[in-house]
């Protein structure tokens, strides 16, 4: 189904979710414009992940529709936990390589040079290609997942939690790459995050979840806000 | 040396390989994925096939074989749904399978079939039409995984790599149940449905404090079963011990050597 306007990549459109009696999201709808950086932010527990996996199609147990632009391809970059240590190796060519296979099925001629010109796009120069990519710094790995996010070449990345396990230095640098992908390809990008602090100067847009509804905001909105979650509920002006 | 010349000694020999080979090549994506109950669960069921062959009297693998394709298609269907974890449905279809094996060996108590060689293994009385099955099946599964050896990388991550809006992942994800279900069925005669997952898990832990890649961390897998397999086997033959219990007990040697081993390379 097309998105009733043009420049509209995606409409989420009276979205009713439930877990049992725990309603997540009744009546939530919002538009995300494409060639934007939008931020969908809230508490623990104010149902991020599942509208992450209700927009992916993971998760079709739901009323309300999700419509995409008709010429959408997407990609999505999931939640790493650093905290996982019996991850086997796994080098970033294979790691790559693998969703590749996943995204287009055998028919697609995978060689090394897709996969080094990928990871260029990300920063990364072929000497990674036979690292373990678990064994990267979090920085190295999250340009590796967002790399392999590429291979679709798609116009709309969502990234669930991109910051988790990433070091400080390394959030601004991971945050220009996400910039100057969205500006020099015209990637529509949707991060998904509980830190509003580390996403609001990259957004242009940023969606506030709270008792069960989505909230449209800007990022002004949150500059000057404290950094409590509740703080930020007043500070939101709807 | 002269008992290599024994038939039933190349036999077991030419088994063992197929197993280690097999177990060498699934064991680092069990690992991965963390499923390694799903290969015991595999082990159990395929008994309810035996149990089945000994009340209808046809070969017990190829029973097993048709149960084993059925609870892997039933499992990836369960799984589908997300609505459990795959480890607790395991267990579920571990525990039914053993429940089926027990009743119908009790229809089947008065057959020949021993269920024993199929709970523990009996490498040194592989038939001649048992080693033609194992080598069928070796070929099929590299052949499957040869083609399909990075899809099958991609879903036996942890969590598995999802694409948006396609069920590719989940078909491969049916394949790597198949080619589960392949493996435990060679591994059932030759040590059994008990100890197929030791084979399948432990050379995987040995090896990958060594390796960068799954590709070396699977070639060193079957190097180290191969290895195991041929000094249990070996030792089996001279010492008055079951085969199958000198081939887990080596690799488990073999598994607490490399922990020293690789605290002296890494750390020292």
């Amino acid at each position: 189904m097309d998105a009733k306007t043009n420049n509209i990549i995606l409409q989420v459109n009276n979205i009713y979710k439930a877990f049992g009696k725990n309603v997540v999201f009744k009546n939530a709808s919002f538009s995300v414009v494409a060639g934007d950086i939008v931020g969908i932010i809230g508490p623990n527990g104010s149902g991020k992940s599942t509208l992450a996996n209700i927009i992916l199609g993971f998760d079709s147990e739901y009323q309300g529709e999700i419509v995409f632009n008709n010429d959408v391809r997407i990609a999505y970059v999931p939640q790493f936990s650093n905290s996982d240590k019996y991850m086997l190796p796994l080098s970033v060519y294979e790691f790559i390589r693998s969703t590749a296979n996943a995204y287009y099925g055998l028919k697609d001629v995978m060689n090394k040079s897709v996969i080094i010109k990928v990871l260029q796009h990300v920063g990364l120069d072929k000497k990674y290609l036979e690292q373990n990519v678990y064994s990267l710094s979090g920085g190295e790995r999250q340009r590796v997942f967002i790399a392999r996010a590429l291979l679709n070449n798609p116009n709309f990345i969502l990234l669930d939690e991109p910051l988790a396990s990433v070091d400080y230095m390394s959030r601004n640098e991971l945050y220009s790459l996400l910039q100057h992908l969205n500006q020099t390809h015209n990637i529509t990008i949707m991060i998904i995050s509980h830190d509003i602090d580390s996403i609001v100067n990259v957004c242009d847009s940023i969606f506030y979840l709270d008792k069960a509804s989505v909230k449209d905001c800007k990022p002004k909105d949150f500059l000057k806000g404290s950094k409590t979650t509740q703080a930020l509920k007043y500070n939101c002006k709807i | 040396m002269e008992i290599f010349t024994f038939t039933f000694v190349q036999y077991a020999f030419l088994a063992g390989t197929s197993t280690a080979i097999l177990t060498g090549l699934l064991g680092p994506m069990i690992v991965s994925s963390r499923q390694s109950v799903a290969s015991d669960m595999f082990a159990h069921i395929a008994l309810a096939g035996v149990g089945l062959a000994a009340v209808f009297n046809f070969l017990p693998l190829f029973g097993a074989f048709l149960v084993l394709l059925v609870s892997a298609v039933l499992l990836w269907w369960v799984v589908a749904e997300e609505k459990y974890a795959t480890d607790a449905l395991s267990m579920v279809f571990l525990s039914g399978g053993l429940a089926v094996a027990l009743a119908l060996i009790h229809i089947a108590r008065n057959q020949a079939i021993s269920f024993d060689t199929y709970l523990f293994g009996s490498i040194l009385t592989v038939t001649q039409t048992e080693l033609w099955l194992m080598a069928i099946l070796t070929i099929v599964v590299l052949a499957v995984l040869t083609v399909f050896w990075y899809p099958l990388l991609s879903v036996v991550q942890s969590p598995a790599y999802r694409v948006p809006y396609s069920r590719r992942p989940q078909y491969i994800q049916l394949l790597f149940f198949i080619l589960l279900a392949l493996t435990v069925l060679v591994g059932l005669k030759t040590v059994g449905g008990l100890l197929i997952g030791a084979l399948l898990v432990i050379p995987t832990l040995i090896a990958r404090h060594f390796v960068q890649s799954f590709k070396t961390l699977t070639i060193l897998s079957i190097v180290l079963g191969l290895i195991g397999m041929y000094a249990g086997l070996f030792i089996a033959l001279f010492v008055d011990i079951p085969p199958s219990s000198a081939i887990i007990l080596t690799l488990i040697a073999m598994f607490i050597l490399s922990l020293p081993t690789k605290k002296i390379l890494f750390y020292k």
